[in-house]
């Protein structure tokens, strides 16, 4: 994990600070200047790791407090661990059935994913590579409507959800969630850059058909950034909250942030400990996945906004 | 092509999510659901007596309503059976989600002198038809720690206790000589809001869509304040981890800059808290209770129950109402194990000579509440009651902490009242 | 060729079915419903502008726009800060700092936990009397009375700033970074023969060359902070309590949607804060264009 950075590789800082510190400066003086640089560094980095402690006490309360007892909590806070933990776990489950949001969320945010990514990888080659009447329009059209908060339509779209007889299923958390003119955008962005039409041209003489071309040539070229829109889509949809609050009812189909909600107003709210673990529960999973994919996501962060 | 494979993914996806089969894959013969667990035990009676397998969902009370009426309306996933709370209950008579039990084959109103007369009244819509049953009645008391009224009060008695509480004044001067001994009257400022809401009980909204707030319920914000000033509570607000924690055991109090310890004298609840609500959460101090009255009889909540009028299981769907609110035999062991006050009269008559509750050191609560049902009005529920008791709370809340003056809070309680309901009447301030 | 673009159209046709019927076609009829009593069920009225007028003298609303002001202004202040901070400290070239990763990484974390969680931890975290936060603040002597964080209306929207700084500055430090990284050496190392200080460096060279990275984190944070809702529904009572201090305005949509049945005024809502997000965000793109205009004039 503490590899160096892009930064950090591509600057000549040796010479630079050679430079700095030049041949004018006496010895003494220099190991002066490095003594008082060290300090400074020390200070930085207790300070960085103050910040870090910062940024974890509330997971470390929760993880504490999540083996604990009710009125152990309600006595006072320590850092030892209970005996609790099966407990409280027992409790929860008894009341909500934390595993089954966790499958509903899994489910509507791996297809969202593959399916966003998809239809906006099509999408894009059919901007970048055709040309068509009105083509220039929608583009633009899109680009507009990108500027659009998702609560604007909201009342409209749970109506229209209830017309349509899908209230209270998945259909209107996958579906509409797959059309994301910012996916569009980026996508067709990078394969214009990407993706040379020769190499299109090429492949029709070879009498490749349009939708062969999409699929062996377009797609693999497309996957880097396909991929670094998936983890946006993958967590925006993870995390949305409003719509399956509206959308869905029955608590079996709730997602998990739906599902904490419900945690608070159940009846798992009169002990603490079975709430801490409840939190705990929809938290740590994320945790550890993003050990493993945190490079990803960073880099992924990095370049959406770079690119925009 | 593969664009067409992932719509089917979905397609059956969801499929499977909305068919009538359970979790772990189980046929489903009867959907129920509830805002409690209280159901769980009669359901799992009336899967043993019919050999079938019933789904109880729970919708924790503040969703309840938003959640189901979009059900109801779809008929998507909809239950066959649901149940009502008191609070919205009007609302939902009259909406029609439930199947008239005035007609054929139910035939219910043979049975209306079966039934304490408000219980079976508040299930009939507007037409006087009825749409839905209650098994119990839930006029209200106050809980008490029978130890720690001998140790303050000299007695333990419930008669005795009741008459040192029969008015406002009295309650404090118990509160008083409770704070005197290290004891706190009440957990939280709300407990009291029963007895000012029972003191001259009137509608929340009249026939005019006017906003009433009586005399006694502005009254009540002078006494919530007088608790917390006296440090008459152990500032454990309902239904919060630490109020059900002192039931049982010591609480920590931090106020003007100590921690003590201390005891809760009592808990203003009514019929069902006895059994959902302290029996679930005390063990210590159990035989130690009693229940008596406060300055004025209260009712809080009950829940009502129908069959779903598009279900298509009707006959189980009203076999399950029937257990619950016709059924001599389920209805005595559901008596006895509880402690539930029913409303149905052939039961009640026959067991509330002798009933003893153990967990009130033997006390016979039935013949108590029976007595306070009488005073009970059911014509005081609207269907506004849960937002407006949540606003009342709130400015009630404001006034005790001292960020409001009383006309303050009040004209903020009007004014969020005309927001949230435009059509509603508030006096012009 | 008229062949070969006719799968343009094909190509596009799948993205555009779902977007016109879920996306455009739901934002009209909210339009439409802003014009109506519409309550949810039966026939929707239509009542002309009565809900716009209702609209700009509603002090609710209102009070929820100033409200996701000072939250969204508290903690984009103090986000923004600690990440360019953080950046200076990373890509100072005299003390070289290791670890940017492992740092980089926990710094980050809180904003990949679903909202709803992070608003019930500390929903019970911040507890008056039985709080987790006030029993180690007392304990390690910072405060002698428990502090009741979600009853008073400073310390209530404080809370939620502070809980959204925690949650989103590690993400801005990584952009911040990247912007960063983009700079081109030569200014530094121009700088650093100069004889530049670091507070010169960093407000002459960094700053000045962050600004397209930094209009980009402020119009996100601002759409998203305009947003505000999982906070405030989840923190407290779910109306806003205490004092309405955190009555967001999409919390007021929803309510008014959802719990009071005004779907037609609710509409209306919607429509005002897509308006005001709209003002805001030109606003900050040109005060951000016009500043570099002026610096480039004066060069």
């Amino acid at each position: 994990m503490l590899d160096r950075t892009e930064i950090e590789k591509g600057v000549p800082e040796e010479r630079l600070v050679q430079k700095n510190t030049g041949p004018k400066k006496a010895a003494p003086e220099k190991s002066k200047t490095n003594k008082r640089r060290s300090i400074i560094k020390g200070v930085i980095y207790a300070l960085l790791i103050l910040l870090a402690i910062v940024c974890f006490i509330p997971f470390l309360m929760m993880l504490v407090n999540a083996t604990r007892s009710n009125d152990a909590i309600l006595t006072g806070f320590t850092l030892i661990p209970g005996s609790a933990l099966l407990e409280n776990y027992n409790t929860m489950m008894e009341y909500v059935n934390i595993w089954n949001g966790f499958k509903n969320s899994l489910i509507i945010s791996v297809l969202v994913t593959v399916l966003s990514g998809y239809i906006s990888a099509l999408t894009a080659y059919g901007f970048a590579f055709y040309t068509f009447k009105g083509k220039n329009f929608l583009f633009v059209f899109m680009l507009v409507m990108m500027m659009v908060p998702g609560q604007l339509g909201l009342i409209g779209f749970y109506e229209l959800s209830k017309v349509l007889g899908i209230l209270d299923t998945f259909i209107p958390l996958i579906v509409p969630a797959a059309a994301s003119p910012f996916v569009v955008f980026f996508l067709r962005q990078y394969i214009k850059s990407t993706l040379h039409p020769s190499l299109i041209e090429a492949a029709r003489i070879d009498g490749a058909s349009e939708w062969k071309i999409f699929h062996t040539i377009a797609i693999p070229i497309m996957m880097p950034a396909v991929a670094t829109m998936s983890i946006f889509t993958f967590i925006g949809s993870w995390n949305n909250y409003i719509m399956p609050l509206v959308i869905l009812f029955s608590p079996e189909k709730y997602t998990l942030p739906v599902l904490m909600g419900f945690l608070k107003g159940s009846q798992v709210a009169q002990n603490l400990g079975s709430m801490y673990l409840g939190i705990a529960i929809s938290v740590v999973p994320i945790m550890i996945a993003f050990l493993f994919f945190s490079k990803y996501i960073v880099n992924s962060i990095s370049a959406g906004a770079v690119k925009e | 092509m593969s664009l067409v494979l992932v719509i089917g993914v979905i397609a059956g996806c969801s499929n499977k999510e909305t068919s009538g089969e359970s979790k772990n894959g189980k046929k489903v013969d009867l959907k129920i659901w509830s805002f409690t667990d209280e159901l769980k035990e009669p359901i799992k009676k009336f899967e043993e007596k019919n050999g079938v397998k019933v789904e109880l969902t729970i919708v924790p009370i503040a969703d309840y309503p938003t959640k189901l009426k979009p059900v109801l309306e779809s008929g998507v996933g909809a239950p066959d059976v649901f149940t009502g709370e008191i609070a919205f209950l009007k609302q939902w008579v009259d909406a029609g989600y439930w199947e008239n039990l005035s007609e054929k084959p139910y035939n219910v109103d043979e049975l209306s002198d079966n039934y304490v007369p408000y219980v079976f009244d508040l299930g009939k819509d507007q037409d006087g038809n009825v749409r839905a049953l209650s098994w119990q009645t839930t006029p209200g008391g106050l809980y008490y720690k029978r130890s720690i009224a001998k140790e303050v009060l000299g007695t333990d008695d419930p008669d005795t206790v009741g008459e040192m509480l029969s008015s406002m004044d009295k309650v404090f001067e118990v509160a008083e000589k409770m704070k005197e001994k290290g004891y706190r009257m009440f957990p939280d400022e709300g407990s009291i809001r029963w007895f000012s809401q029972g003191d001259n009980p009137k509608p929340w909204v009249n026939e005019n869509n006017e906003i009433q707030l009586t005399e006694q319920k502005i009254a009540f914000l002078d006494t919530a304040k007088k608790l917390r000033e006296n440090n008459y509570t152990a500032l454990a607000p309902e239904w919060s981890p630490s109020w059900f924690e002192a039931m049982d055991k010591p609480i920590k109090v931090k106020e003007g800059g100590k921690e003590t310890e201390t005891q809760v004298f009592s808990y203003v609840l009514p019929t069902w808290g006895l059994h959902s609500v302290l029996k679930t959460n005390v063990e210590e101090s159990e035989g130690d209770w009693a229940v008596t009255n406060g300055p004025s009889p209260y009712f809080w909540g009950g829940t009502w129950l129908g069959v779903y009028n598009k279900s298509k299981n009707k006959e189980l769907a009203y076999d399950f109402v029937k257990m619950m609110t016709q059924d001599d035999e389920f209805l005595t062991d559901w008596a006895k194990e509880t402690g539930d006050v029913l409303s149905y009269l052939p039961v009640t008559n026959e067991i509330k000579d002798d009933f003893s509750d153990e967990f009130l050191g033997g006390q016979n609560n039935y013949q108590f509440f029976l007595e306070q049902a009488k005073s009970i009005e059911p014509g005081i529920v609207t269907k506004y009651d849960q937002q407006l008791d949540t606003f009342y709370g709130n400015a009630v809340q404001e006034y005790v902490d001292g960020k409001k003056s009383k006309e303050e809070a009040i004209k903020e309680f009007y004014k969020k009242v005309q927001n949230a309901y435009p059509d509603l009447k508030v006096p012009n301030k | 060729m008229n062949k070969l673009n006719r799968y343009g159209y094909i190509f596009v046709a799948p993205f555009w079915i779902i977007f016109l019927v879920f996306s455009i076609y739901p934002v009209v009829l909210t339009f439409y419903y802003s014009f109506t009593n519409y309550s949810g069920s039966g026939t929707a009225e239509v009542v002309g502008l009565a809900n716009y007028k209702r609209l700009i003298t509603d002090t609710y609303f209102v009070e929820a726009f100033f409200n996701t002001w000072k939250i969204w202004g508290i903690n984009f202040a103090l986000q923004i800060t600690i990440a360019l901070i953080l950046a200076a400290v990373f890509s100072d070239m005299r003390v070289k700092m290791k670890g940017l990763a492992f740092f980089r990484s926990i710094f980050y974390l809180p904003n990949l936990i679903t909202v709803s969680s992070v608003a019930l931890l500390f929903g019970i975290l911040l507890d008056w009397q039985h709080g987790s936060l006030n029993m180690v603040l007392i304990k390690i002597g910072l405060i002698s009375e428990p502090i009741n964080w979600l009853n008073e209306p400073t310390t209530a929207q404080l809370s939620v700033s502070l809980i959204l700084t925690w949650m989103w500055f590690g993400h801005s430090f990584i952009v911040v970074m990247a912007g960063v990284s983009g700079i081109s050496r030569d200014y530094y190392e121009a700088a650093l023969i100069d004889g530049a200080s670091r507070v010169q460096t960093f407000f002459h060279i960094t700053l000045p060359l962050l600004k397209p990275i930094l209009l980009y984190i402020m119009i996100t944070s601002l759409i998203g902070g305009l947003q505000l809702f999982d906070l405030p529904m989840l923190l407290t009572d779910g109306i806003g309590s205490p004092e309405g201090s955190l009555n967001t305005m999409v919390l007021y949509l929803y309510n008014q949607a959802f719990k009071y049945s005004n779907y037609g005024y609710a509409s209306a809502v919607a429509y005002g804060l897509f308006v005001i997000t709209i003002i805001f965000s030109a606003i900050v793109f040109k005060s951000m264009y016009r500043n570099e205009r002026k610096q480039a004039r004066q060069v």
